[in-house]
């Protein structure tokens, strides 16, 4: 089943007296359950493309389509809780809310869609033991390291049971042990949770784990492989 | 959860939160404190004009108060206190004989209003009796064979009836007050002497003690050496009813002192058995009738209806007879409002200027948040609710710390001793007793909220503009 299809989709920015095509006519469709990595050089293209996989941004022309709806054509609000309700995101740098615990990041997005506190509450212990971190549910960002911090930010982009998954250089910032172990996490959340995961990034140990390698340059892919 | 969040933002950067949290909490504690003052103030002179000064209601012939014609008797008195008494919330009537007057001493003469009343018909009204300076006599207690005479302070020290003299005893006294053995030495040669005015005792003393002595210890030996002497006598005269200038010597009954110079200098109070004796005047004939009411609040009700009984006479409520008064009683609450409005204006834009720099300093987090699904109403709660928390935190703190120190100072009072003439010469007492209404609190409650509400609408709309996917590009 189609999660995730991208039509012709073409991303122009113009600045004063130059047009940038970050993004140069990408077709590509995404099946549930996928465990998909982007690779390319810097400024290939991979960060405005996850943005507009993620809704962040609205391609110049083509379509993205998620369950059959075209992101670029939601009113801002409508697409803000259909980011919620469909997408999961993992950041490079974490992004975790500094104030709150690793229970109450996790909690968050449910919080945002009004699940009852016990089904709430049920979950992300489900999630926290499954990224290997039931022993820190308490624990604030600040006390935890990188790599764990990642796995927080894991479970939350899961929390909510979104189509799929976008990881922008999940692992840009962590060591090659902390590396491993969440890629095995999110290989075992992908396979149990059959959840679509899609990654940009450089690692070439993520991308000998990656099922699918789609390689992109100057805005246009360059191959897509499946292992 | 958006409230939970925002609480334990307003504590990620606990020194910029507590300061914003201490000028507010100062802010407000000066605001509240300044306003316990204004409203201790104004509740007394409220509380001394009613009480001491001028009543609730005064009824007269019309032409009367233009003036003060000796002529305009109200007649058959007792049908009209019979009248005023038989109204609701009515609670006591006294007669009055009015003239103005010259009053004089060996020294000096002044200008007066002689007020002759029945003291105890007057006490029902106003409470003078209380007033009066311990050692100077009574208010008409004692009978005499003399007219007597109650008056002010003022009047007293205008006219030289209070004079200062330093004895041993005066001496002695000052030590026991902790005045140093050196300042006594210097006054050792003053005993005996006497000042016939305060100003001159004042000057002497301003020379012979040095600016800090004079500035520690002036008023202590002041007031110890304040003396008055008894059977002391003035004469008062006026014009009799067949338009003769006519008067009589008085004996002081007794000093008064309700801290209003103007009152104290002009205000005497004789009997009016001796006025009407002295004017001609009739044992029926009396001026003006006053009149004490059991609740304030329903002054224009009452005065209505007794307006309504004496269609041809002139009636007039403290509000009419002391338009400042009315004035005052009426705007206080909002004068007090508009100044703390003012003082939390100020403080509004250490609050927006510190939700700025919480929104710049956020600018990827929101981004993350936004792109995670938080909507942009959640977003503005969030931020609007930092704001709120922060204001009111240290608006709460204050508020506290003002209650507190009210509490503590409104028992005893604050003596602003050295501002005492400026003080009485507006009719209000040094000695301020601060209070304030649960309702003024719950006003600044309110305030402070929306303080809160309205320094968040620029950060929380710059928050809202951020675009997600370059916020989230921000290091």
């Amino acid at each position: 089943m189609k999660v995730l299809e991208l039509k012709n989709v073409h991303k122009i920015y113009n600045s004063s007296d130059i047009k940038v095509h970050a993004v140069n006519g990408i077709t590509l469709d995404f099946e549930q359950g996928e465990f998909a990595a982007i690779v390319g050089p810097s400024g290939s293209g991979k960060t405005t493309l996850l943005n507009m996989i993620g809704g962040l941004d609205i391609p110049t022309e083509g379509e993205i389509l998620v369950d059959n709806t075209d992101l670029s054509k939601l009113k801002s609000s409508r697409l803000i809780d259909f980011r919620m309700n469909n997408i999961g995101f993992v950041f490079q740098s974490y992004n975790l809310i500094p104030v709150l615990t690793a229970k109450e990041n996790v909690e968050f997005i449910m919080n945002l869609q009004k699940w009852p506190k016990k089904k709430r509450e049920k979950r992300t212990l489900e999630l926290l033991k499954a990224v290997g971190l039931s022993d820190r549910i308490n624990s604030r960002p600040s006390k935890l390291s990188g790599g764990q911090q990642q796995r927080v930010a894991v479970a939350r982009a899961l929390a909510s049971k979104p189509k799929f998954i976008l990881a922008d250089e999940p692992t840009a910032n962590l060591d090659s042990k902390s590396t491993e172990t969440l890629i095995e996490i999110m290989e075992v959340l992908n396979k149990e949770e059959n959840i679509t995961f899609i990654f940009s990034t450089h690692d070439a140990r993520v991308v000998k784990r990656a099922k699918r390698v789609i390689t992109i340059e100057d805005g246009k892919v360059l191959t897509d492989l499946r292992n | 959860m958006i409230i939970n969040t925002a609480w334990k933002n307003v504590w990620r950067n606990r020194t910029r939160s507590m300061v914003v949290i201490t000028s507010m909490t100062i802010g407000i504690f000066a605001g509240i404190f300044t306003v316990g003052l204004m409203n201790g103030m104004m509740g007394q002179r409220l509380d001394a004009a009613l009480n001491k000064e001028i009543s609730h209601i005064h009824l007269n012939q019309k032409a009367f108060n233009d003036n003060f014609d000796i002529q305009y008797t109200l007649d058959d008195i007792e049908k009209i206190n019979a009248a005023i008494l038989s109204v609701e919330g009515v609670e006591a009537v006294a007669n009055r004989v009015v003239i103005n007057a010259m009053a004089n001493t060996a020294t000096k003469s002044m200008g007066v209003q002689v007020l002759g009343i029945n003291p105890d018909q007057e006490m029902t009204i106003l409470d003078l009796d209380q007033t009066i300076i311990p050692g100077t006599g009574s208010f008409f207690e004692k009978e005499s064979r003399s007219n007597l005479a109650f008056i002010g302070e003022d009047l007293a020290k205008e006219l030289n009836i209070i004079r200062y003299k330093i004895e041993q005893s005066t001496i002695d006294s000052m030590r026991t007050r902790e005045v140093p053995d050196e300042v006594l030495v210097k006054l050792e040669p003053y005993i005996g002497k006497r000042f016939s005015s305060q100003k001159a005792f004042q000057k002497e003393m301003k020379s012979l003690l040095s600016p800090h002595e004079s500035h520690k210890y002036a008023r202590i030996i002041l007031e110890e050496s304040w003396s008055f002497r008894s059977r002391s006598k003035m004469t008062l005269t006026f014009i009799d009813k067949n338009n003769i200038q006519t008067g009589g010597m008085f004996r002081i009954a007794g000093i008064y002192d309700i801290n209003n110079s103007m009152f104290e200098k002009s205000q005497i109070f004789v009997l009016n058995s001796d006025l009407q004796r002295l004017t001609g005047l009739n044992e029926n004939d009396y001026h003006q009738t006053i009149v004490r009411i059991t609740d304030i609040a329903n002054t224009e009700l009452i005065t209505e209806s007794i307006i309504e009984k004496f269609k041809n006479l002139e009636i007039q409520n403290w509000k009419e007879i002391q338009p400042e008064l009315a004035m005052m009683s009426g705007m206080v609450e909002k004068i007090l409002t508009a100044f703390m409005v003012i003082i939390l204006a100020a403080l509004s834009f250490g609050i927006v200027n510190t939700m700025l720099m919480v929104v710049l300093e956020r600018t990827k987090e929101l981004g993350m948040l936004t792109a995670i699904g938080m909507n942009k109403k959640k977003v503005f709660a969030m931020i609007m609710s930092e704001s709120v928390f922060l204001s009111l935190v240290g608006g709460v703190v204050g508020m506290i710390i003002s209650w507190i120190v009210i509490s503590l100072t409104a028992s005893k009072g604050i003596n602003f001793v050295g501002a005492q003439e400026g003080f009485e010469a507006m009719g209000i007492s040094s000695h301020i007793y601060p209070s304030i209404t649960n309702s003024f609190f719950i006003i600044v409650t309110i305030l402070i909220v929306i303080t809160g509400i309205l320094s968040s609408i620029y950060p929380a709309r710059k928050a809202l503009k951020l675009d997600p996917a370059e916020a989230l590009r921000t290091e």
